[in-house]
C-alpha cells in the first residue's frame, strides 16, 4: 500500500512537472513571437497573408519564393500557410464561411466559378492594365480567370499544364509497336500491351479520385465538348455518350486497365507507371521530374492521342493566385501576387520540382522549356487546349459526381449516357 | 447492517449542501460552451437553403429532410452506415474481448505485448489508410502477394474497387484500428476484478471459461455494454478513413451517411442537406442511447 | 496437460495478435528505409535490397517534424489533464449520487457526439475566433477537452460503477468526507480505468485532423497529423518521409502506453482494498 501510494505520488509530481515544463515553453514561444511582432511593427511593412498547397512536397518552392519576394520587398511582408492540396477547398470554404478567408491564396481556375459567383474574388482588370507583363501572359490564359465573356479577370495565371501522354519505350519496342496517334491506334496498342497474366496493361486509366482531368481530356480528343458557343451543357450529346462509350469500353470490353483502375488514383497510377505495369499514362509535365528519375531513357512523350488529328483537342487547366475581396489591403496583395508571375518567380518556379508550363510567353521561348521534347510537346499543345468551363457546377463535378458516376458506369451499373446525364445536371446546378 | 446504512445516510444529508449539480457543472460548462453552440447551429441550418459561400440564408422549413429521403443515394447510405457501425463494433468488441482476456493473462513479456497490441489505435487516419491502401493494394500489395504465394492465388483482388469487397475492407482497416480501445477499456474492468473470487470459483471446480463467463464477465458487462455505445456513436460519424480510400466508392459502394454528407456540404455547397442527414443520424443515434439507458437501468447494472 | 495447451493457445494468440497489429507498421518502417526506387517495385520484395536511413534523416534536418511532435505532446498532455479534473468529479457523481434527470443529463452529454465533427466546424469557428484562439495550442486543447468529456465521464462513471458501494459507505463510516473518499479511497481502485481513460484521451488528440488543420495549421503551432498530411502532394507522395514520419510519431505513443501500463497491472487487488 505505501509502496504504491509512493508510486501514484512520484507520477503525480512527474505529471506537474511535466505539465509546469511544457507550459513555461509555450509561454516563452507565445513572447518570442509577441517580441518578434513588436520588432516588425518599427518599419511597418504591409503584412499579406497567402495559402498555398504543393504539388510536389519534397521541396517547399513555394516558402522559397516567400522568403526570397520579402528579403527584395521591404513595403510588404508575405506570410504563407501550406494547406494539404486534398483538403484545400474544404478549408477555404470554412474560412469563406466564417469570415476568416487570406488576403490572397494559389487557386485552381475550377474554383473561379464557384467563388467569383459568390463575390468572394476582387477583380484584377485594373491592376493588371498598369502591370509590366501583362502582355506577356496571352489572352486565352487570362481568360482562365473569368467566369463569362464579359466577366472581370479574378485570377492571375501563374502555372498551366496540358494534358499528353507518357508511354514506356521499353515496353513498346519489346511489342513492336509505335506511339499512338489516333484512338484506334491507341486502342489497339493498348489491347496488344495488356497481358493480364504477367500484371501488364496497356492504359492507367484513373477511376479514382482526381480522374476527371483525364477523363475530360479524352472526352475533348475524342471531340466531346463540355459547354458549346452558346454557353449551354452539352456534355450529355450524342457524341459525348459516343466517346464516353469508348472510354468505357478500354476498361469493361477491352480490359487494357488494372482491374483496379475503378478506385485507383494518381498514387496507383505512378506505381504501374513507374514499374511497368502499365505502359500508356495520361498526365501532365506536373509529373515529368519524376518519371524521368524513375525511368530515365525509358520515358517517351507524345501529344495525346486524337480521334480527328486534324482537328486536335485536349485538357488545359490553369493554376493561379487571387485577392479575395475581404482583403484590406489590395495593392500590397497585388504586387504578391504580380510578382509570382513575373518572370524572376517563374523561373525559379518551373524548373524546381514543382513546375508545370510558364505561362509567360517570353519564359516558354527560353531554350530550357524548348528543348526538352515533354516541355516542347505540352507548350505545342497549348494552342488546342481547352479548360474546364466556369460554371460553378463545376465544383460539385469534380468533389464528387464525375467518380461515382464513372465508378458506376465502368462497373455497368449505369449506362455510358446516364453517366453523362448524371454529370450534365451537376454542372447546371447553379450553387 | 441496519445500523452502519444509517450513519451512512445521516453522513450524506449532511453533505448535501455540496450536491451532485457541483460535481457536474464544471465539464457541462465546457462541454456545452464549445460544442453545444455548434450542434444547435447545425440543426438549425438543416431548415435551412444555406450555400456557405455566399452568406444567404433561407429559410425552407423541412424541404432539405424531405429531399434526402427522397434520394436513393442517401438510402444506400443509411443503409452502408448501419453495416458498417454495427460490423465494425461487433468485430472489435469481439477481438477487443479475446484480446483483454489474453493481456490479463501472465506470461513473459507481457508489459511490452500490451505496449506494442496498442500502437494501432494510435495511428493517425490518413497514415492507417495509406498503409492499408497499399497493403491491400491489387498489384504491389503484400495480402495478394501472400494469397498467391499459399496458392490462393483465385482470391488475390482489387479489393477496394469492387463494389462487395470494397465497405468490408474499409471495415478490416478500423477493425485494425479499434480493437485496442476495447482491449484497454476491458483489460482495465477485469483488473478491478478481485482475485478472491476468482480463486473461490477455481476451488469449486470451475473451468476457465465457466470462471470467465459467470464470474468475470458480469462485473465487466457495465463497461462493455458502456465501451460498446461510445464505440458504435464514435464510428458512425466516423468518415475518416472512407473519405481518404474510396471517396465513398466504388460508386456508391462505401458511401455511408457522414461521407455523403460531407460531399454534399463541400462539393455541391449545400450545406442546409448535409446538417439534415447528420440530424437524422443524430436522432437514430439518440433513440439508441434512450433505449440503452433503459434497457440497463431495468436490469440494475446502472443503479446497482 | 491442459494447462500447456492453454499456455500454446495463449502464445498463438499473441503471436497472431501481434503480427495483424504490427504488420502494417513493419511495412511502414520497411518502407521508410527503402531507397525511392524500391518502394513500389515487382518483383514484390519485402526487405530493401538498400537500407537507407536518408528519409530520417530528411526528417529530422529539412522538416520542423520534432517541432510538431513537441506541439502534440502538449496538446495531448494537457487536453489529458484539463479531462481527468472536470470527469472524475462527473462520473462519480453520475455513478453515486441519484438525482432528477439523470439520465437525459447523460443521454444529453453524449449527443454532442452524434454529429460528424466537419459539420461542426462552421460553429466552433465564431468562438476560435472570439476568444482569439485560432493557431494557438490553447484552442485546441479546449476544442479536444469538450470533445472527449462526455466519452471519457462515461467511461468513468461505468468504472466507479464496477467498484462496490460498500467500500466508499464503509469509508464514509470512518469519518471520511465525500472529497476524502474519492481522493483516498475510490481513486487508487479507479486507477487503471483512470490510465484506460487517459490512453483514449492522449490517442483522440494524436490522432485529431479537422480541428487541427482547420484552428492550427501554422507551422509554430502544427501537430503532428497535419504535419503528416503536408508530406502528400498534389503530385507526388513523399513516402520515405512519410512513412518515416509514422514511425518516429509512435514511439511516444508507445513510451506513453509501457510506463502507464503499469498502472493497468496494478489497479485494484483485494488487499489494497482490505488495508
Amino acid at each position: 500500500m505505501k509502496a504504491f501510494n509512493l508510486g501514484k505520488k512520484s507520477i503525480f509530481l512527474a505529471t506537474i512537472a511535466f505539465s509546469s515544463f511544457t507550459l513555461l515553453g509555450s509561454i516563452g514561444l507565445t513572447q518570442n513571437s509577441a517580441f518578434a511582432q513588436t520588432k516588425k511593427e518599427v518599419s511597418k511593412p504591409v503584412t499579406v497573408t497567402y495559402w498555398y498547397w504543393l504539388d510536389d512536397p519534397s521541396q517547399n518552392t513555394t516558402q522559397e519564393l516567400i522568403n526570397k519576394f520579402n528579403a527584395t520587398h521591404p513595403g510588404v511582408h508575405v506570410v504563407g500557410r501550406l494547406i494539404p492540396s486534398s483538403n484545400f477547398q474544404q478549408t477555404l470554404i470554412n474560412a469563406a464561411a466564417s469570415g476568416s478567408l487570406p488576403d490572397t491564396s494559389r487557386f485552381h481556375d475550377w474554383w473561379v466559378g464557384q467563388f467569383a459567383t459568390n463575390k468572394l474574388l476582387a477583380p484584377l482588370d485594373s491592376y493588371r492594365q498598369h502591370w509590366a507583363f501583362n502582355k506577356d501572359i496571352a489572352q486565352r490564359y487570362w481568360n482562365t480567370g473569368k467566369t463569362g465573356t464579359n466577366s472581370p479577370i479574378y485570377m492571375i495565371p501563374n502555372e498551366y499544364i496540358t494534358f499528353y501522354l507518357y508511354y514506356n519505350k521499353a515496353m513498346f519496342s519489346q511489342a513492336h509497336l509505335t506511339p499512338p496517334k489516333t484512338f484506334q491506334q491507341f486502342q489497339t496498342d493498348a489491347i496488344k500491351l495488356t497481358n493480364p497474366a504477367k500484371h501488364r496493361y496497356g492504359f492507367a486509366m484513373r477511376g479514382g479520385s482526381g480522374g476527371q482531368d483525364q477523363w475530360f481530356a479524352f472526352m475533348l480528343a475524342g471531340g466531346a465538348e463540355m459547354v458549346n458557343n452558346q454557353g449551354n451543357v452539352v456534355i450529355n450529346s450524342t457524341k459525348a455518350v459516343s466517346i464516353n462509350q469508348w472510354y468505357i469500353n478500354l476498361f469493361e470490353k477491352y480490359k487494357v486497365a488494372p482491374p483496379s483502375a475503378v478506385t485507383d488514383s494518381y498514387a496507383q497510377l505512378l506505381a504501374d507507371f513507374e514499374n511497368g505495369t502499365v505502359a500508356m499514362f495520361a498526365h501532365h509535365i506536373g509529373s515529368y521530374s519524376l518519371l524521368k528519375q524513375a525511368l530515365g531513357n525509358k520515358l517517351g512523350v507524345i501529344p495525346l492521342p486524337q480521334s480527328n488529328p486534324k482537328h486536335p483537342a485536349t485538357l488545359g487547366s490553369m493554376n493561379g493566385n487571387v485577392i479575395f475581396n475581404s482583403s484590406t489591403n489590395k495593392a500590397a496583395d497585388w504586387t504578391w501576387i504580380s510578382w509570382l508571375s513575373s518572370p524572376a518567380a517563374i523561373n525559379i518556379l518551373d524548373r524546381s520540382v514543382n513546375a508545370q508550363l510558364p505561362v509567360l510567353t517570353s519564359v516558354a521561348k527560353e531554350p530550357y522549356f524548348q528543348n526538352q521534347l515533354a516541355w516542347k510537346i505540352a507548350i505545342d499543345e497549348e494552342s488546342y487546349a481547352t479548360d474546364w468551363p466556369p460554371l460553378p457546377g463545376v465544383g460539385a463535378v469534380s468533389g464528387h459526381v464525375w467518380q461515382q458516376s464513372m465508378d458506376q458506369a465502368l462497373l455497368g451499373q449505369v449506362s455510358s449516357k446516364q453517366m453523362v446525364d448524371t454529370i450534365a445536371t451537376a454542372l447546371q446546378q447553379s450553387n | 447492517m441496519s445500523l452502519p446504512n444509517l450513519s451512512y445516510l445521516k453522513n450524506q444529508t449532511r453533505k448535501n449542501k455540496f450536491g451532485p449539480i457541483w460535481y457536474i457543472i464544471p465539464s457541462t460548462i465546457v462541454v456545452a460552451g464549445v460544442i453545444g453552440y455548434p450542434v444547435i447551429h447545425a440543426v438549425i441550418l438543416s431548415f435551412y437553403n444555406y450555400n456557405p459561400l455566399s452568406s444567404s440564408l433561407t429559410f425552407v422549413g423541412i424541404a432539405n429532410y424531405v429531399n434526402i429521403f427522397g434520394d436513393s443515394v442517401f438510402h444506400q447510405a443509411i443503409l452502408h452506415s448501419v453495416i458498417w457501425t454495427l460490423g465494425v463494433v461487433f468485430f472489435q468488441l469481439i477481438f477487443g474481448l479475446i484480446g483483454a482476456v489474453i493481456l490479463n493473462q501472465s506470461f513473459k513479456g507481457r508489459s511490452v505485448v500490451r505496449g506494442l497490441v496498442l500502437i494501432p489505435w494510435a495511428t493517425p487516419s490518413v497514415l492507417a489508410a495509406l498503409i492499408w491502401m497499399w497493403i491491400l493494394d491489387d498489384n504491389y500489395g503484400v495480402l495478394n502477394h501472400l494469397l498467391t504465394q499459399v496458392g490462393l492465388s483465385s482470391l488475390a483482388q482489387a479489393w477496394f474497387s469492387q463494389s462487395v469487397t470494397a465497405l468490408p475492407s474499409l471495415m478490416l482497416i478500423d477493425l485494425w484500428q479499434g480493437i485496442p480501445f476495447f482491449a484497454v477499456m476491458l483489460l482495465a474492468a477485469m483488473q478491478s476484478i478481485s482475485g478472491d473470487l476468482v480463486e473461490a470459483a477455481k476451488l469449486d471446480g470451475a473451468n476457465a471459461f465457466r470462471t470467465f463467463w459467470s464470474i468475470k464477465f458480469p462485473i465487466i458487462l457495465p463497461t462493455v455494454l458502456i465501451t460498446t455505445m461510445l464505440r458504435i456513436i464514435w464510428t458512425a460519424s466516423y468518415a475518416d478513413l472512407i473519405l481518404i480510400v474510396t471517396q465513398g466508392g466504388p460508386g456508391y459502394a462505401s458511401l455511408t451517411i457522414p461521407a455523403d454528407a460531407y460531399f454534399t456540404a463541400y462539393s455541391d455547397l449545400n450545406y442546409g442537406g448535409a446538417t439534415a442527414m447528420a440530424v437524422v443520424q443524430a436522432v437514430v443515434l439518440f433513440i439508441v442511447v434512450i433505449w440503452y439507458l433503459r434497457l440497463i437501468s431495468k436490469q440494475g447494472i446502472l443503479e446497482q | 496437460m491442459t494447462k500447456l495447451v492453454g499456455r500454446i493457445l495463449t502464445w498463438v494468440l499473441i503471436v497472431g495478435w501481434l503480427s495483424f497489429a504490427l504488420g502494417p507498421y513493419v511495412w511502414m518502417f520497411l518502407t521508410s528505409v527503402k531507397p525511392k526506387s524500391e518502394i513500389y517495385s515487382l518483383p514484390f520484395h519485402y526487405f530493401p535490397k538498400h537500407w537507407t536511413f536518408a528519409s530520417y534523416h530528411a526528417l529530422f534536418t529539412s522538416t520542423p517534424f520534432i517541432q510538431y511532435v513537441f506541439h502534440s505532446l502538449i496538446v495531448a498532455a494537457f487536453t489529458a489533464l484539463c479531462t481527468l479534473l472536470l470527469a472524475i468529479p462527473a462520473g462519480f457523481s453520475f455513478s453515486r449520487h441519484r438525482f432528477r434527470g439523470k439520465g437525459i443529463a447523460l443521454a444529453m452529454l453524449i449527443s454532442s457526439q452524434f454529429f460528424p465533427s466537419i459539420l461542426l466546424i462552421l460553429g466552433i469557428f465564431p468562438l476560435m475566433k472570439e476568444f482569439g484562439l485560432i493557431n494557438h495550442l490553447t484552442g485546441l486543447i479546449v476544442i479536444y477537452t469538450a470533445f472527449v468529456t462526455p466519452f471519457t465521464i462515461w467511461l468513468i462513471k461505468g468504472f466507479f460503477d464496477g467498484i462496490p458501494r460498500e467500500i466508499d459507505e464503509a469509508a464514509m463510516i470512518d469519518g471520511c468526507n465525500q472529497f476524502q473518499v474519492i481522493r483516498h479511497v475510490l481513486l487508487p481502485l479507479l486507477s487503471s480505468g483512470i490510465v484506460a481513460a487517459s490512453a483514449y484521451i492522449v490517442i483522440f488528440s494524436w490522432n485529431e485532423f479537422l480541428f487541427a488543420l482547420t484552428f492550427a495549421s501554422n507551422s509554430n503551432v502544427m501537430t503532428i497529423p497535419v504535419g503528416l498530411d503536408n508530406f502528400i502532394g498534389n503530385f507526388n507522395i513523399n513516402w520515405g518521409i512519410l512513412t518515416a514520419g509514422g514511425v518516429v510519431s509512435a514511439i511516444p505513443i508507445l513510451i506513453f502506453f509501457l510506463v502507464v501500463q503499469r498502472r493497468l497491472i496494478s489497479g485494484l487487488t483485494t488487499g489494497a482494498v482490505k488495508s
